[in-house]
C-alpha cells in the first residue's frame, strides 16, 4: 500500500487513539476536568464556541486535498488567521490564503507545481444558544467570506468570492467526555476566469461528528460530511455529491497552544453523467487538515 | 438595492447582534465579591439571580497574579498582586458556571444561577 498524506494522518491519529484507549480514564475522572471549548474538537466539523472575551489567538489552519480520477492530485490552502472575542456572543476573524498546487496528467486540469498567496477572508460567528448546566445544545450562526486570486481546484489565476454560510451545533452527551457535533453548510461562489469566463456555483451540505475526551488535553472522534455540489446558486443545477468520513483527533498542548488533525476520504459518491465510483470531478479522494493555534 | 436601504440593513443587522448586550446592560447587574488567597477562591462557590447580569470583584490577596478564567461564562481577566479585578458578565440562564485561576487550574470555583 502507498503511503499518502491521508493515510499517514489517519495511521498517526489511530496510533494516537490506541496509545490512549489502552489506558482508559475512570469514569468520575472526567467530572474534575476543566471545560472544553468545543469550536476545534471534531476536525472539519466546526463546533459550537466563539472562545471568552477579549481572548485573541493566531492560526495556521492548513487543508491539503488529495487525488482525482486520474493523474497526481495535491492541493493545499493554508489560512494565516487572527481570530478574536470581542463580546460574549460575538467572534470575528481574518487573515491571509496561501495556496500550493502539485498536478500532473489530471483530466481538465492543467499540469501545475506552484506555491501562491491565494488571497484572504474573514469569518462572523453569533453564538445564538449558549450551552448551559441544564442545555446541553450550543448553536452558532456563521458566515464567511472569502476572496482569492488562486482557484482552490485547479490553481489558475481567477477572481473568486466565495460567501460560507453555516451553522454550528454542538451536544455534551456526557459531562467533559463526549461531544456531538453537527454542520449545515451552503457555500454560493462567482468565480471570473482570465479566459473572461464566468462561473457561478454552490455547494450544500452537512456533517455529522462524536468525538470522546481520552485525557484533559486530547480528544479523538470521527466524523461523517455529505456535500452537494451545484452549477448555481439556486440548487436547481445539481451535477454531484460525496460522502466523507474519517478519523478526527484535537491535542492541547499548554492552556495556550492546541492543534487538531482530521483526515476524510471519499467512500461513496456520484457524478451526473458519468457512470463511475465516487465524485472525483467536484470533490476529492482524500482530504487532511491540520490546524496549530496559539492564544494569547 | 439602493445605497440608503442596503445602510439600513447592515444597521438592523448590527442592532439584533448587540441586543443581548444592550438588554444586559439595562438590567441591573448582582454584585459578587470573591477572595484569591493562598492559591484559592473564597468562597469557592457563589450564588446570583437569573436573567440579571453579574459583576465580579476579585480581590487578589497572593503575592503574585492570577487569571480568572471561565469557558461556560465566556469570560478572563488577570488580576495583579495585591489587586482587584472587576468582570462583566452578562445576564445569565440558571445553571451552574465554573470559574479557575488560569495560571494555577487547582483554584477552582463555582457560580450558581437560579
Amino acid at each position: 500500500m502507498r503511503a499518502t498524506p491521508g493515510r499517514t494522518c489517519g495511521l498517526v491519529i489511530c496510533t494516537f487513539a490506541a496509545l490512549h484507549c489502552s489506558r482508559p480514564a475512570r469514569a468520575d475522572e472526567a467530572q474534575s476536568w476543566l471545560e472544553i471549548e468545543t469550536k476545534y474538537i471534531f476536525g472539519f466539523t466546526t463546533g459550537s464556541g466563539i472562545g471568552i472575551e477579549g481572548e485573541k489567538e493566531f492560526t495556521v489552519d492548513s487543508i491539503g486535498r488529495f487525488g482525482k480520477r486520474d493523474g497526481r492530485y495535491a492541493a493545499t490552502e493554508t489560512k494565516y488567521e487572527y481570530e478574536f472575542t470581542p463580546s460574549q456572543f460575538v467572534q470575528i476573524e481574518f487573515g491571509a490564503l496561501g495556496s500550493t498546487h502539485n498536478i500532473r496528467g489530471v483530466t481538465d486540469l492543467d499540469d501545475r507545481n506552484q506555491v501562491a498567496f491565494a488571497g484572504g477572508f474573514a469569518e462572523f460567528r453569533y453564538l445564538a444558544i449558549e450551552r448551559t448546566s441544564n442545555n446541553p445544545l450550543s448553536v452558532t450562526l456563521a458566515f464567511e467570506p472569502n476572496a482569492r486570486l488562486i482557484d482552490e481546484t485547479g490553481g489558475a489565476h481567477v477572481h473568486n468570492y466565495e460567501f460560507e454560510t453555516s451553522i454550528n451545533a454542538d451536544l455534551e452527551l456526557l459531562r467533559n467526555r463526549l461531544y456531538a457535533g453537527f454542520n449545515l453548510l451552503y457555500e454560493p461562489e462567482y468565480t471570473h476566469t482570465l479566459a473572461d469566463e464566468t462561473i457561478r456555483e454552490s455547494t450544500l451540505g452537512g456533517s455529522a461528528a462524536l468525538s470522546v475526551r481520552l485525557t484533559p488535553g486530547v480528544l479523538i472522534g470521527a466524523e461523517a460530511w455529505y456535500l452537494r455540489h451545484y452549477d448555481d446558486f439556486g440548487l436547481s443545477a445539481f451535477t454531484g455529491d460525496a460522502l466523507l468520513v474519517g478519523p478526527t483527533l484535537y491535542v492541547q498542548f499548554t492552556p495556550k497552544s492546541f492543534m487538531v488533525a482530521a483526515w476524510n476520504t471519499q467512500v461513496w459518491g456520484r457524478e451526473v453523467g458519468n457512470p463511475q465510483p465516487l465524485n472525483l470531478a467536484e470533490f476529492q479522494r482524500n482530504r487532511v487538515r491540520l490546524k496549530f493555534a496559539w492564544e494569547f | 438595492m439602493t445605497g440608503k436601504k442596503r445602510k439600513l440593513i447592515l444597521a438592523a443587522a448590527c442592532a439584533v447582534a448587540m441586543l443581548p448586550i444592550s438588554v444586559a446592560q439595562a438590567q441591573q447587574a448582582t454584585e459578587v465579591q470573591l477572595t484569591y488567597t493562598g492559591g484559592q477562591f473564597q468562597p469557592n462557590e457563589v450564588r446570583a439571580p437569573a436573567d440579571k447580569p453579574v459583576v465580579f470583584r476579585i480581590k487578589n490577596l497572593d503575592g503574585k497574579a492570577m487569571e480568572f478564567e471561565s469557558k461556560s461564562l465566556r469570560v478572563e481577566k488577570v488580576v495583579a498582586a495585591k489587586s482587584e479585578g472587576v468582570v462583566n458578565v452578562r445576564a445569565l440562564k440558571p445553571g451552574r458556571y465554573e470559574f479557575f485561576d488560569d495560571f494555577n487550574d487547582k483554584a477552582r470555583g463555582a457560580l450558581v444561577v437560579q
